[in-house]
């Protein structure tokens, strides 16, 4: 009787398995049946809010998609002739910014338009680009990718150029499930990556968890900050994220009128998303358009060079700022402890070998 | 035996999870469009049209989006996943089918262009699929309606004129609920195993004319959201009409 209610036990549960498994959806996304993905978790730091929306809904986060995504994110295959990938203009040592370019390089000696911003702590932001044109980070990289003075390339001929790279089938079939390579599995890939670049370890966490203490100086700077400062670029994620005219005279080349541009509103002429502030130090240089190479001139702009007679000038800025010059040096120093050293060379983020 | 009963009542439990509603009493309802243009079905780049103010001017490209398709009747019957870009180059793009419980129904609705959740929600496939040529990659969006040609009136390189007609948020909504009600007596009538053809054709020429005379001279280019683009679609919005209603086929 034992015996045959094990035979019994066994069949039932390999019939429901087979049968689970038979009605189970043929959900790319999930994998191969009998071929686990790994699930990675976004962290969300001590004292942070929660993402006001959740960028890998529909795109559950794993190790294979990270990793997929991080190959496509250093792959020249991306650009027309090969030379630039998303990491030629996005550079780790730089916290995924442009070191030390006003403008960034494009295809055939072309110049961007606008200084490059740097990509982490994405989940926290909801638009992207410096006009906020862009509603999702999954569809962000059509525009470098197809931008005719960044890598100049169409989807349709980097698809071409991944499908017959053995590699790519092995690591889309390790992220969802079959060798398919498609644009919207890249562009869910790529998104794995970047929404995955998160940088909370700077002096400043350090402080705010107790590990660290700042000095004088930067004591004095966060004072200073938190006066003059933290109402646009609002701690944590130093950023509100919104869209402000900070008072720079407008280019007459670039004629650049920001969010107007994406909105059609005059309202919003000549406002430029707020940057985030973390990781500065290495961010220069500075502005939508880069016209300012040091957190001096930054500073500067702030206490002396605000256009207050535009139409458009945030209500915040309108009496410029009043910051002493010991003040200045003090703020330079504490903006200089949001510098996040292990974002810099996190071996995760690197290009893969 | 009682662990015999529990595994029995776990396994059904489980796979009644996972069942199927079956369709049993479902017909197929098709859809096909014709493009108008003059006196017939648009060709493309040999025919020369004259539009609402007298400007000639032939067509190179024409596609545009038909989503969240809808069959209305004392019940509504939705598509599944209703995404179809229809493409004048493309004969196979003018008609698609879904199925559909069976009821007699008294008009089709949809929309002419992407609802705006698709226009958020990050990278999609299939007619959504951004190698399609109709997503606008800086200022994130679909392009609903897409035409382009030339013509000798065009003060642009090349005596082009392109309209790429988009926007799905706030005041730049460029999106439109289009509904077709059946004529008495041509009910569309979902019957068991059947096909019910639904004809609809589009009527190009509307493009021009409506509310808002649109003239190639004046305005050869609009390919950004915003008032323009508003305006085109309102001329556009009344280009459908049903042309029949066949059941049982």
């Amino acid at each position: 009787m034992k015996k045959r209610i094990s035979i019994f036990l066994v069949a039932t549960v390999s019939l429901l398995v087979v049968l689970l498994d038979a009605c189970k959806k043929g959900d790319a996304v999930t994998g191969v049946p009998g071929k686990v993905t790994t699930p990675l978790k976004l962290i969300i730091p001590a004292g942070w809010p929660q993402p006001s929306t959740d960028i890998f809904a529909g795109n559950p986060l794993t190790e294979e998609g990270f990793q997929l995504g991080r190959k496509l994110f250093y792959d020249g295959r991306l650009s027309k002739d090969g030379n630039f990938p998303c990491a030629s203009c996005h550079q780790q040592f730089a916290a995924f910014a442009t070191y030390d370019h006003q403008f960034s390089h494009g295809f055939n000696n072309t110049f961007t338009t606008r200084n490059a911003p740097a990509i982490f702590n994405l989940a926290w932001m909801k638009e992207m680009h410096w006009d906020g044109g862009i509603n999702h980070i999954e569809v962000q990289p059509l525009a470098p990718i197809t931008n005719q003075n960044e890598m100049a390339e169409s989807m349709i001929n980097v698809l071409l150029k991944l499908k017959p790279d053995t590699a790519y089938a092995r690591l889309f079939t390790s992220a969802f499930g079959d060798a398919t390579i498609n644009s919207q599995r890249m562009l869910k890939a790529l998104a794995q990556y970047m929404g995955s670049i998160q940088s909370y370890n700077s002096k400043y966490d350090q402080v705010k968890r107790g590990e660290a203490a700042f000095t004088v100086s930067e004591q004095n700077g966060y004072t200073t900050f938190k006066a003059k400062c933290n109402s646009c670029h609002t701690e944590p994620l130093f950023t509100d994220n919104s869209f402000r005219n900070n008072g720079l005279a407008v280019d007459p080349f670039l004629k650049d009128v920001g969010r107007m541009g994406i909105t059609g509103n005059p309202s919003d002429s000549l406002k430029f998303k707020v940057p985030t502030l973390r990781n500065v130090e290495l961010t220069f240089p500075y502005m939508h358009d880069g016209r300012a190479f040091s957190l001096s001139q930054v500073i500067d702009h702030y206490r002396s060079f605000i256009h207050t007679e535009q139409a458009t000038i945030d209500p915040l800025l309108k009496n410029k700022l009043l910051i002493s010059d010991q003040e200045k040096v003090d703020l330079a120093n504490f903006l200089r402890s949001l510098t996040d050293k292990e974002l810099l060379k996190d071996p995760r983020f690197a290009q893969p070998l | 035996m009682q662990t015999r009963f529990y595994l029995l009542v776990f396994a059904i439990v489980l796979l009644s999870g996972c069942q199927k509603t079956l369709e049993t009493d479902s017909g197929n309802v098709a859809v096909k469009l014709t493009n108008m243009l003059g006196d017939g079905p648009i060709t493309l780049e040999s025919k020369t049209y004259i539009n609402a103010v007298a400007e000639p001017y032939t067509v190179s490209k024409l596609r545009y989006y038909i989503t969240n398709v809808r069959l209305i009747g004392t019940s509504s019957a939705a598509e599944a996943e209703s995404y179809h870009l229809i493409d004048a180059e493309k004969p196979e793009s003018l008609q698609f089918s879904f199925t559909a419980p069976s009821a007699t129904f008294n008009s089709i609705e949809f929309l002419l262009g992407v609802d705006s959740t698709r226009n958020v929600s990050g990278a999609q496939t299939g007619a959504l699929d951004p190698l399609n040529d109709m997503f606008w990659t800086w200022n994130s969006g679909y392009v609903m309606l897409k035409i382009e040609g030339n013509s000798p009136v065009s003060p642009v390189a090349g005596k082009k004129f392109e309209y790429h007609l988009g926007g799905f948020s706030g005041p730049n909504n460029v999106l439109k609920k289009i509904q077709l009600p059946f004529p008495a007596g041509k009910l569309a009538s979902i019957q068991k195993g059947k096909t019910c053809e639904i004809s609809i054709m589009a009527n190009l020429d509307k493009l021009w004319a409506g509310p808002n005379a649109l003239s190639i001279a004046a305005t050869p280019v609009c390919t950004t959201p915003g008032a323009q683009a508003l305006k085109i679609a309102d001329n556009y919005q009344h280009m459908f009409t049903l042309s029949d209603v066949v059941n049982n086929k």
